[in-house]
C-alpha cells in the first residue's frame, strides 16, 4: 500500500519534472520569439514612420480630408497611426507564433483561425479608410458645386453624399468581415430605401411649388429669373 | 522639331502639298459652322489684302467645341475656294488645311497641331483666331500678324475695347497678378486671339507640358508666360471692340475660374524661379490705345451676387480655414456680415487673400481644383464691391483704380514669396 503510494507520488513527481523540463525550453523559446518580435516590430514601425514622413503622407491625408476625420475621432496623424498599427500587428504576430510554440492543445487551432481572419480585417479597414477619403472628397466637391451654383442649403447635399458613402463603406466592411451578413444587407436596404422614399415624399408633397419652379426653369419658361453676372473675360 | 507622329497622315499629306509658307493662321473650331465660315472669310480677306506677296496658309483645327464644321475647310492642301476672293490683290495662292483628331480635342491639342504645322511649313509668324469672337475683322488678323512678321516680336497679345463691366476677372485678378509677378504689363494673356513668331513656336513645341490640364485648357496663357520668362520680345496690339457673347452663350463663371485661375496658379508653380527673381514691372510696346472702355447701361443681378458671396463665406468656412490665414479669414468673415450699402472688398484684403490662395495652391493644402472653386464666391464679393464702387466712374477713374490695384499687388509680392517659401503646417 505504502509502496504503491510512494510509487504514485514518484510517478507524479517524475511527470511534473518531465513536463517542466519539456515546457521550460518552450517557454524560453516563446519569450525569445516575443522579444525578437518586439525588436522587429519597433524597427519596422520606425522605418515605416521615416518612409511615410519622406513621402509626405500626412499632406496627402490632409488634402483628402482623412486627417480631419482622424482628429475628430481623437486619433493621431495618418503616419503615426500606420506606424503604430504596423508595430502592433507585427508584435501580435510574433506573440501568436510564440504562444503556438507552447504546444497547448486547442490554442493552436484558435491561433490559426485568427491568422486566417487577419486579411479580412485588413481589407475591411482598407474599405473603411477609402470610404472615408472618398466621402470627404465627394462631399466637399458637392458643397463647392452647390455653393457656387447658388443652391439653397448646400450642406444638405454635401452631408447626404457623405452619409450615403459612409453607410455603403460600413456595409461593405462588415460584409467583408462576414458579420451578420443578412442583417447588414437588410439594414442597408432599409436605410437607403427609406432615405430615397423620404426624399421622394418630401419633394413630391412638401415641395410641389419648388418642383414646379424647377421644371419651369429647366424648360426655359422663367427666363426672367435667370441669374446674370458680368462676363469675366 | 515637330513631332510628326502626333499629326495624322491626312494632315501631313495636306501640309506636304502646301510646302513652305511665310505666314500661318490657325482657326480654332467652333460649334457654329456659320461663324467658322465667317472667320475663315475674314482671315482669307485679310491675307489677300495685307500680305500680298507672302506665302500663306490657313489651318482650321478642331479645338473641342465643334458640332458642325466639316464643310469649312476645303482640305487636301489645294488652293482655297475663291468665291469671296474676287477683286482682291493677293499674288499668291492661299492654302487651306483642315485638321481633326481621333482623341479628345482640346484647345491645347489644337495649338499643338498649329505649332507642329507651323514648324513643318517653316512659317515665320503665326496667328490664332477664334470664330467665337463675333467682331473679328480682316484688320484684326493683319494687326496680329504684322508685329510678329515685320517687327520681329515673338508674342503679340491683343487689346480690346470693352464695356467697363466686362473682363472684370482680367482687370481684378489675371492682369494685376501676371504684371506684379512676371514684370510685364500685358493686359490680355487669356484671350481668344494672339500671334507668335516661329522662335516662340519652336520653343513651346519642344516643351513637355502638353498633357498638363492648364495647358490643355488655356494654352495661350502658358505661351505668353513662356515668352515673358524666356526674355522674348512681347507686345500688345489694339484690335477693337470685343462684344460679350449673347445671353447664355458665355462660359460658366466657375469653369472660367477653374481654367484661368487654375492655369495662373499652375504657371506660378512651374515658373517660380522666374517670378521670384523679377522686380517691379515695365510697359511693353503697344500698337494703338492701351485701354478703351465703353459705358452703356447693363442689366446685372447684383443682389444675387452679394447673397452668393455671403452664403459662400458662411458655408465654406472649414475649407477657407485651411486655405487662408486666420487674420485674412476673419477679415473676410467680417465684411460678409456688412449690409449691401456699406460692403466694400478693399484692394489690400483682396490682394492678401489671393496671394494666400496662390501659396495654398503651391502647398496643396487641399485638392487644387477644390481650392480654385473655393475662390468663386469671394470673387463674386469682389465684383459686387467693384460694381458698387465704379457704377458711375469714368474710364480714367477706372484706369486709375486699376493701376492702384496693380501697385498693391506689386507692393505685397514679398508677402507671397514669404508664404510660398514657408513650409505648410500639417496638423498632427
Amino acid at each position: 500500500m505504502r509502496v504503491t503510494i510512494v510509487q504514485g507520488l514518484e510517478q507524479a513527481y517524475y511527470n511534473l519534472v518531465h513536463m517542466i523540463a519539456e515546457f521550460l525550453p518552450r517557454l524560453v523559446v516563446m519569450v525569445v520569439i516575443i522579444l525578437v518580435g518586439l525588436l522587429a516590430a519597433y524597427l519596422l514601425g520606425h522605418m515605416l514612420r521615416a518612409v511615410l514622413r519622406l513621402t509626405k503622407l500626412d499632406r496627402v491625408s490632409e488634402d483628402a480630408g482623412a486627417s480631419r476625420v482622424l482628429r475628430m475621432a481623437d486619433l493621431p496623424s495618418m503616419t503615426e497611426l500606420l506606424s503604430r498599427s504596423i508595430f502592433w500587428i507585427t508584435w501580435l504576430g510574433f506573440i501568436l507564433i510564440g504562444v503556438s510554440v507552447l504546444g497547448v492543445a486547442g490554442l493552436q487551432e484558435q491561433i490559426s483561425r485568427l491568422f486566417r481572419f487577419l486579411p479580412e480585417v485588413f481589407i475591411a479597414m482598407l474599405i473603411l479608410f477609402l470610404g472615408l477619403v472618398l466621402a470627404n472628397f465627394l462631399s466637399r466637391a458637392a458643397l463647392l458645386a452647390s455653393v457656387n451654383a447658388g443652391v439653397r442649403s448646400p450642406k444638405i447635399w454635401s452631408w447626404s453624399i457623405r452619409f450615403v458613402i459612409w453607410i455603403l463603406a460600413i456595409s461593405m466592411a462588415l460584409e467583408e468581415l462576414g458579420l451578420a451578413r443578412q442583417t447588414v444587407l437588410a439594414a442597408f436596404s432599409i436605410v437607403f430605401g427609406a432615405s430615397m422614399l423620404g426624399l421622394a415624399i418630401a419633394f413630391g408633397l412638401g415641395g410641389q411649388d419648388l418642383a414646379r419652379r424647377a421644371l419651369e426653369r429647366y424648360l426655359g419658361n422663367s427666363a426672367k429669373e435667370k441669374y446674370k453676372e458680368p462676363q469675366p473675360l | 522639331m515637330a513631332d510628326e507622329t502626333f499629326l495624322s497622315d491626312d494632315l501631313l499629306r495636306q501640309l506636304m502639298s502646301v510646302g513652305e509658307v511665310d505666314l500661318l493662321v490657325g482657326i480654332l473650331s467652333h460649334r457654329s459652322a456659320n461663324s467658322m465660315r465667317r472667320a475663315a472669310h475674314y482671315v482669307e480677306k485679310s491675307l489677300q489684302q495685307n500680305f500680298v506677296r507672302q506665302r500663306v496658309a490657313i489651318i482650321s483645327v478642331d479645338g473641342g467645341a465643334v458640332e458642325d464644321s466639316g464643310s469649312d475647310g476645303s482640305g487636301d492642301g489645294q488652293p482655297g475656294n475663291n468665291a469671296y476672293s474676287k477683286g482682291l490683290t493677293s499674288l499668291r495662292t492661299i492654302h487651306r488645311v483642315t485638321a481633326g483628331f481621333n482623341g479628345v480635342p482640346s484647345p491645347g491639342l489644337a495649338l499643338r497641331t498649329i505649332l507642329s504645322s507651323s514648324d513643318l511649313l517653316r512659317a515665320k509668324a503665326c496667328a490664332v483666331v477664334s470664330p467665337a469672337t463675333s467682331s473679328t475683322s480682316p484688320e484684326w488678323v493683319a494687326n496680329l500678324l504684322r508685329p510678329a512678321f515685320r517687327d520681329s516680336f515673338d508674342f503679340v497679345a491683343p487689346l480690346y475695347s470693352r464695356h467697363k463691366f466686362q473682363g472684370l476677372l482680367a482687370r481684378n485678378l489675371l492682369y494685376p497678378v501676371t504684371r506684379a509677378l512676371f514684370g510685364r504689363r500685358i493686359r490680355e494673356l487669356y484671350s481668344d486671339e494672339w500671334a507668335f513668331s516661329n522662335r516662340l513656336g519652336a520653343y513651346c513645341l519642344n516643351e513637355d507640358v502638353w498633357h498638363e490640364e492648364p495647358v490643355r485648357s488655356r494654352p495661350e496663357a502658358w505661351m505668353g508666360i513662356s515668352a515673358l520668362t524666356s526674355d522674348l520680345r512681347c507686345c500688345q496690339v489694339y484690335l477693337g471692340e470685343k462684344p460679350p457673347p449673347p445671353d447664355g452663350a458665355g462660359p460658366d463663371l466657375v469653369e472660367v475660374l477653374r481654367q484661368t485661375v487654375g492655369s495662373l496658379f499652375w504657371l506660378l508653380e512651374t515658373h517660380q524661379q522666374a517670378w521670384m527673381e523679377c522686380k517691379g514691372s515695365e510697359v511693353v510696346p503697344t500698337f494703338g490705345p492701351d485701354h478703351a472702355v465703353t459705358a452703356e447701361p447693363m442689366e446685372l443681378n447684383r443682389e444675387r451676387m452679394f447673397e452668393m458671396f455671403q452664403t459662400g463665406v458662411k458655408e465654406l468656412g472649414p475649407i477657407l480655414e485651411s486655405i487662408l490665414s486666420p487674420e485674412t479669414l476673419a477679415s473676410i468673415q467680417g465684411i460678409a456680415t456688412l449690409d449691401q450699402q456699406s460692403f466694400r472688398f478693399g484692394a489690400e484684403l483682396w490682394v492678401t487673400m489671393l496671394y494666400e490662395f496662390a501659396a495654398s495652391y503651391h502647398h496643396s493644402v487641399i485638392n487644387r481644383d477644390h481650392l480654385v472653386q473655393a475662390l468663386v464666391p469671394l470673387y463674386r464679393g469682389k465684383i459686387y464691391s467693384f460694381l458698387a464702387e465704379y457704377a458711375d466712374a469714368s474710364a480714367a477713374e477706372m484706369e486709375a483704380a486699376s493701376e492702384d490695384l496693380c501697385l498693391e499687388f506689386e507692393r505685397q509680392k514679398p508677402y507671397l514669396t514669404e508664404k510660398w517659401k514657408a513650409g505648410v503646417e500639417v496638423k498632427s
